[in-house]
């Protein structure tokens, strides 16, 4: 009495159910760098914990690119990692694809200042590690679903 | 039915446009709520010192910080830079040169405060001590020489294991009588100024290093260059002249150290 489809009919749905938690995180690491493009803006103090020191890290040189805050990037790259996802989650299954690429090089920079931080200015900001963390999220959820395809595909 | 199915092919669309109409709304709307509140300008020098400085301003009854303050200029100035600084942080040790400069170019016509500021974070582990060690060279006199030689010298020891060997090489270099620096380091007088001015950094919400204030107005990292720096102070003497042109001529009164 065993239903055989039901793997391959989990697998399916939680393919379709990653793009739209993509959209979801991708919306949250939306927030986090339009707030620290507001501060380097506005320069107005952000609350830091006793055991990170965001003013190093914001303030640094590689903070911004052309005089444009590394945030404002971050924010169009969220917008764009969103837009994609939701398309996916609609059905669009193509963008989910592009979606990865650009989960690929996202985690790659945000690779790349994580390493910064810890070894050239020597200090850490909260809000870029959680940017960090959203960043690989997404790409997770992305490797994961082509892992479920695969499993899919091969039941 | 195909209604419909164009109602469920526009969602998506829809959602998109929404965020990003809100995102603009909600990075317009915290701008304005958080951007310095930034006061009424009289002329076009004043705009512009005003756009370069952020307004945070210090209150009134802030805590006063360790006193007399180190300082260097004149004390009867009309513009006064106060920095708060760890010694191990890298950005402040990137704003030395400039601040430097700044204090020889104006000389006794600004007043310039220093502050220690050392951040209680795993990084700067040694920044507390250095801030001591910095203000028991004070107590001889040398306290900008030991400030100029720690920040010029900071990749030597901040990550050192010998790194209060390599400060008593500076001690030595600058003259310190070693004996009374190292019991100025171990005593309480050089710890409770450096208590003191964090406890006037934190009263006036400095989270970060370096932190200046021009005139009581906090001007951002990215404009701690000489050109910015000469564009507010030279602002700030413009607006603040014909009110204290015998400001001017005074002399000054301290361009060396006063923590002696």
């Amino acid at each position: 009495m065993t239903n055989p489809e039901a793997p391959n009919e989990n697998a399916s749905r939680a393919i379709v159910k990653l793009p739209l938690a993509a959209a979801i995180i991708a919306l949250i690491g939306l927030a986090d760098a339009i707030y620290l493009t507001v501060h380097h803006y506005t320069a107005a103090p952000v609350p830091c914990g006793a055991d990170f020191d965001c003013g190093s890290v914001l303030s640094s040189p590689y903070a911004e690119i052309g005089g444009i805050p590394l945030a404002a990037f971050g924010a169009a790259a969220y917008f764009a990692a969103f837009s994609l996802a939701l398309l996916a989650a609609f059905g669009n299954r193509a963008l989910w694809t592009l979606f990865g690429v650009q989960t690929i090089l996202m985690a790659t920079v945000s690779a790349w200042l994580t390493y910064i931080q810890y070894a050239v200015i020597n200090a850490w900001c909260q809000y870029c590690l959680f940017s960090a963390f959203t960043t690989f999220t997404l790409y997770l959820l992305f490797l994961a679903s082509r892992f479920l395809k695969a499993d899919s595909s091969d039941n | 039915m195909s209604n419909a199915n164009e109602k469920k092919s526009n969602t998506p669309i829809l959602i998109i446009v929404g965020v990003l109409v809100l995102a603009v709304l909600g990075g317009w709307w915290l701008y304005s709520t958080s951007k310095p509140v930034t006061p009424a300008n009289s002329n076009a020098a004043t705009n512009k010192a005003n756009s370069a400085a952020k307004t945070n301003t210090i209150p009134a009854n802030a805590p006063m910080g360790a006193q007399p303050p180190n300082q260097s200029g004149s004390q009867t100035a009309m513009v006064t830079l106060e920095e708060f600084a760890d010694f191990q942080c890298g950005s402040c040790a990137a704003a030395h040169p400039a601040l430097n400069e700044i204090k020889s170019i104006y000389g006794s016509r600004i007043r310039f405060i220093f502050r220690n500021y050392p951040l209680s974070i795993p990084a700067h582990d040694k920044s507390y001590d250095a801030a001591v060690a910095a203000e028991a060279a004070g107590m001889q006199g040398k306290f900008w020489d030991m400030q100029n030689l720690l920040f010029t010298n900071q990749q030597a020891w901040t990550t050192a294991p010998t790194f209060r060997q390599i400060w008593k090489g500076y001690a030595e270099k600058i003259g310190l009588d070693i004996p009374k620096w190292e019991n100025d380091i171990a005593g309480i007088a050089a710890k409770s100024r450096v208590d003191e001015d964090l406890k006037r950094g934190k009263a006036i919400g400095v989270n970060s290093t370096p932190t200046l204030f021009i005139n009581g107005a906090s001007i951002q990292y990215v404009e701690m260059t000489v050109p910015a720096l000469k564009q507010v102070i030279d602002a700030e003497l413009q607006k603040l002249a014909p009110q204290n042109q015998t400001a001017n001529t005074a002399p000054a009164a301290n361009t060396g150290n006063v923590n002696k």
